[in-house]
């Protein structure tokens, strides 16, 4: 099992996560998950995930002209977007308590 | 910024032609911020977009799991192909029940099962034929032989048919590579079949103009030439032979140069081609001594009967093409003409 397994299960997550505080657009987002430490998160994959999320209803766009380089379509968490997250992240938070107990009981160093 | 509004254009075009298979309406709302989404990241940083994101059938197939592309049957091409042969099979049911009534059936295939066992029988006597062929090489006929010994090939087609029926009650229970070895020899032998035909079709085709089967008991068909002699044993020449229909009759073939018409059809020669071969006193011009006693001229003949030897009539006979004219002058005293084939 590598990270690109574990990803696919919880980019959405991931992606409605780093929406929180800020809109960000496509390449933007991507940024700040590899500075988050996804490394391996994938181009595509942001894209994919970012447009079925709106195709889902939990996030919206608007689109930002600028004038050094093309426009940029932000993505904003509305309010679906936002219960969508409280839950996935208390979800996460006790599938990962779960997980990180199983294995301490077990000795596996972190 | 180093990538072009084209590079852009081709990629997501690759993009979408990997994503074909989704239906128009997803792959549309898939892809259609993606040229937006892509001039987005060729403005972040140098390097083409293969560079960057990979080619674009990876960067479709990451999408694809990314976006949870729906329509998931069409995802992958053995999925695809697997539909593809279940409508095929649905195909073939619906005509296999179309096609029984006419036959007396209720199914096609109920009728066509019926000949497996003539299919068993064919089988074995194909692969009796394919050994007879490896095995004797050379020229064979209808009936197998081992190694060019009939009597061994029979033995052989006896074992094969056996081999054959116990192979056929027992092929629905073949699961696996056996299933496949026989499937792979049907194939084999109907190739065979195939090619056999059409060889014999060929060897066929050879008789319509190399022989006449029926010549093969004609009498004549060593005549080469005719000789005609009127009652008083002088030969005719340029005589023509006709049957009771009007048709020419052949017989022989010129071996010899014709003088008068030397490029002209030597089929269309009268008789004798070659008079100088004449076997009975070519050209004699009184008596007929050397005629054989059989063609002696009844006493009652009339004498004068070299009416139809002169060469003139004969040969205008067949210009005019009077198709119940007779050779013979109309006159009653009818000579006696003594056909002489030579042998």
């Amino acid at each position: 099992m590598d990270t690109t397994q574990l990803l696919k299960g919880v980019l959405d997550l991931a992606v409605l996560a780093v929406l929180r505080h800020e809109d960000g657009y496509g390449y933007d987002i991507l940024r700040r998950l590899r500075e988050a430490g996804l490394e391996e998160v994938g181009d595509a994959s942001v894209y994919g995930t970012l447009r079925r999320l709106f195709a889902a209803g939990l996030l919206t766009t608007y689109v930002v002209p600028s004038e050094s380089g093309p426009h940029r379509k932000y993505y904003s968490l509305n309010a679906a977007g936002r219960d969508q997250l409280t839950r996935s992240g208390k979800l996460w938070r006790s599938f990962a308590t779960t997980m990180d107990a199983l294995l301490d009981e077990r000795g596996m160093a972190a | 910024m180093t990538v072009t509004e084209q590079e852009i254009a081709e990629y997501v075009g690759r993009v979408r032609a990997a994503l074909a298979d989704l239906s128009s309406e997803v792959r549309d709302e898939l892809t259609e911020d993606l040229p937006e989404h892509l001039a987005e990241v060729a403005a972040e940083a140098e390097g083409s977009l293969v560079e960057r994101l990979g080619t674009p059938e990876a960067y479709a197939a990451e999408l694809r799991a990314a976006a949870g592309a729906p329509g998931a049957g069409g995802r992958h091409l053995d999925q695809r192909v697997a539909r593809a042969v279940l409508r095929g099979r649905a195909q073939l049911r619906a005509l296999d029940a179309r096609l029984g009534p006419p036959l007396g059936y209720a199914a096609a295939s109920e009728f066509l099962r019926l000949l497996r066992p003539a299919w068993w029988v064919l089988r074995a006597y194909l692969a009796a034929m394919l050994v007879t062929v490896v095995s004797t090489g050379g020229s064979f006929g209808l009936l197998p032989r081992f190694g060019g010994e009939l009597l061994g090939g029979l033995l052989m087609l006896v074992g094969l048919l056996l081999a054959s029926i116990w192979l056929g009650r027992r092929s629905e229970r073949l699961r696996g590579w056996p299933r496949w070895a026989l499937h792979a020899g049907t194939l084999v032998l109907v190739v065979f079949a195939l090619a056999g035909l059409a060889n014999a079709e060929d060897r066929a085709g050879y008789s319509d103009y190399g022989y006449d089967p029926i010549a093969v008991n004609n009498p004549y068909d060593r005549v080469r030439d005719v000789f005609v002699y009127d009652s008083e044993g002088r030969l005719v020449e340029n005589a023509r032979l006709f049957d009771q229909n009007g048709d020419p009759i052949r017989l022989g073939y010129p071996d010899c140069a014709d003088e008068r018409d030397p490029n002209g059809n030597p089929l269309l020669r009268p008789y004798p081609y070659c008079p100088e071969q004449a076997p009975f006193a070519p050209r004699a011009p009184v008596g007929p001594p050397v005629l054989p006693p059989l063609s002696s001229p009844s006493a009652s003949s009339t004498p004068e009967p070299t009416a139809s030897a002169s060469p003139a009539p004969a040969a205008s006979a067949s210009e005019t093409a009077d198709p119940t004219g007779t050779p013979t002058p109309t006159g009653t005293p009818v000579p006696t003409i003594t056909v002489s084939p030579t042998r």
